[in-house]
């Protein structure tokens, strides 16, 4: 299989990654947490770059981290997690934008799906289809504990526990999503698909299915098109596509 | 604990330096009809969300016997207008089933059209019922019923009462009422809990005094004619019942 076919199947997974967790995000009104928290991968690139190893594990990195802090404090303190965030990933942007060259922070921002490798798109699927069947086997607790949280306590599920899970799969899908949208565009892939989505089902199981679709139908495109025209840049054109089903999703 | 399948002994919460209640202590046996009453923030919903474990008590304890299992109708439902939820789908968020969607529907009067119909198209009286399917679909012992002080109109109120007792009555499960109006504990409870923060009555309904009442309520005046059922025409615009003990002395 060619390179580009090999980035076209691993970026389907990546957005059916994306799909599935922007529904939750949705769901639970957080549309701005995966655009907010994917800046906090940028010093951790920074440190990639600069120490020569694999960017995207030094953004895992510091993503985990910030993980981490938001859910100490959503869960330890009375902070509202949402000024938190908002203050920690300005910081960690500015951080991140001191530390890296101008032509990787470009790349960062917007993604560079020329530069992945097999080798990396491997991973990229792996990591997908485990968030994936993550996601399928426990959809029910995940819906439940996102629409009445209040709800899901009474049947002894801890809220304080899924919130760090979907924390984490936030964490991993932008991890997975960055070298094909950049962290910029995240939402392209996480959110704006979802977003759609609810406006077109009329039921649970559609919201999801669409949600999945548009996210690899916009990753798609923005990948295609990037190729056949090598000026435009994929998670631009991704952006656009994904921009275009959200609206038409409006006028249905 | 005797034959009581729930035991609260000294339970007492403080949230942020306030006492919201203190030393409550009682037990519910089998098929029992508990009424807890107190004006507006007397901490009766915070009573039933620290059975179910949604409050964290601060001291005391609430021991169920072994396997009791509990059925939680919260106060407040809110369904996003756009969440993409039928009601199957709803229904099958609960673990364990022990009805079939078709018996539960009988069980709480819901015609099965509603089945494949979005959870934001009913009004508040109609989810009302989703819920309690919801909450007895599992088969529990114990059902904890939190009355909604908004947006429901007295009729659907008067008919969710009449199920709960003949539920009660076809399935044998103890249920907990929280509840503000006087004319529950009469018609369908045998035993009553009245709480403004502490414990101000424990005993049968006939027990109650106007003594208690005028010290739950500061003004027994309104009581010559308020549980003779007059109130149900003098409903002012939040569904709230005009000379009901929660507008007399109301403290939240």
């Amino acid at each position: 299989m060619n390179l580009f076919a090999l980035t076209v199947l691993s970026g389907i997974f990546v957005a059916a990654a994306s799909g599935l967790v922007g529904s939750f995000l949705i769901l639970r009104r957080m549309a701005l947490m995966s655009d907010a928290m994917s800046h906090v991968a940028l010093p951790g690139i920074a440190v990639g770059v600069l120490l020569r190893f694999n960017p995207l594990l030094g953004g895992l990195a510091f993503l985990f981290l910030g993980v981490l802090l938001i859910w100490l404090i959503e869960t330890k303190t009375k902070l509202a997690a949402e000024s938190v965030t908002g203050v920690m990933f300005v910081t960690a942007l500015a951080i991140g934008a001191l530390l890296i060259p101008q032509q990787d922070l470009l790349e960062a921002f917007f993604g560079s799906v020329e530069k992945i490798t097999a080798t990396q798109l491997l991973f990229q699927t792996l990591i997908a289809v485990g968030i994936i069947a993550f996601i399928l086997v426990f959809m029910k607790k995940l819906t439940l504990f996102s629409i009445a949280p209040d709800l899901a306590t009474s049947i002894k599920l801890s809220p304080v526990k899924l919130e760090l899970v979907l924390l984490t799969l936030i964490a991993l899908t932008i991890t997975i999503g960055i070298s094909f949208v950049g962290i910029l565009l995240m939402s392209a892939i996480a959110i704006m698909p979802a977003a759609a989505a609810r406006n077109l089902a009329r039921s649970f199981t559609q919201f999801i299915a669409l949600s999945v679709t548009l996210a690899a139908v916009s990753l798609t495109a923005g990948l295609v098109i990037g190729f056949f025209y090598p000026s435009l840049n994929p998670g631009v054109v991704t952006v656009l596509a994904s921009s275009l089903l959200f609206l038409i999703s409006l006028i249905r | 604990m005797g034959n009581n399948l729930l035991e609260v002994k000294d339970l007492s919460v403080v949230l942020d330096g306030k006492h919201i209640i203190q030393n409550i202590s009682f037990g519910l046996r089998s098929q029992e009809v508990l009424a807890v009453i107190g004006p507006n923030g007397a901490g009766k919903s915070a009573l039933l969300k620290t059975i179910t474990g949604i409050v964290k008590k601060t001291s005391g304890e609430v021991v169920f016997a072994p396997g009791v299992k509990i059925g939680y109708l919260p106060q407040r439902f809110h369904v996003d207008f756009y969440l993409p939820m039928t009601v199957k789908e709803f229904l099958r968020l609960k673990p364990d089933h022990k009805y079939s969607l078709g018996e539960v529907l009988k069980l709480v009067d819901i015609p099965e059209i509603w089945l494949n119909q979005n959870l934001a198209t009913f009004s508040s009286g109609q989810l009302q019922k989703i819920l309690l399917a919801w909450a007895i679909i599992d088969q529990p012992d114990i059902l904890l019923f939190d009355e909604p002080t908004e947006n429901v109109d007295i009729v659907s109120q008067e008919s969710i009462y009449d199920l709960l007792h003949e539920l009660q009555d076809a399935l044998g499960i103890s249920v907990i009422i929280v509840s503000h109006d006087l004319n529950v504990v009469y018609k369908y409870a045998n035993a009553v809990l009245c709480l403004n923060e502490k414990m101000l009555c424990y005993g049968e309904p006939s027990s109650l005094t106007n003594e208690t009442l005028s010290a739950l309520y500061g003004d027994h005046a309104f009581f010559h004619h308020h549980h003779f059922g007059e109130h149900r025409n003098t409903n002012n615009e939040n569904g709230e019942t005009l000379g009901s003990p929660s507008s007399i002395n109301s403290n939240d």
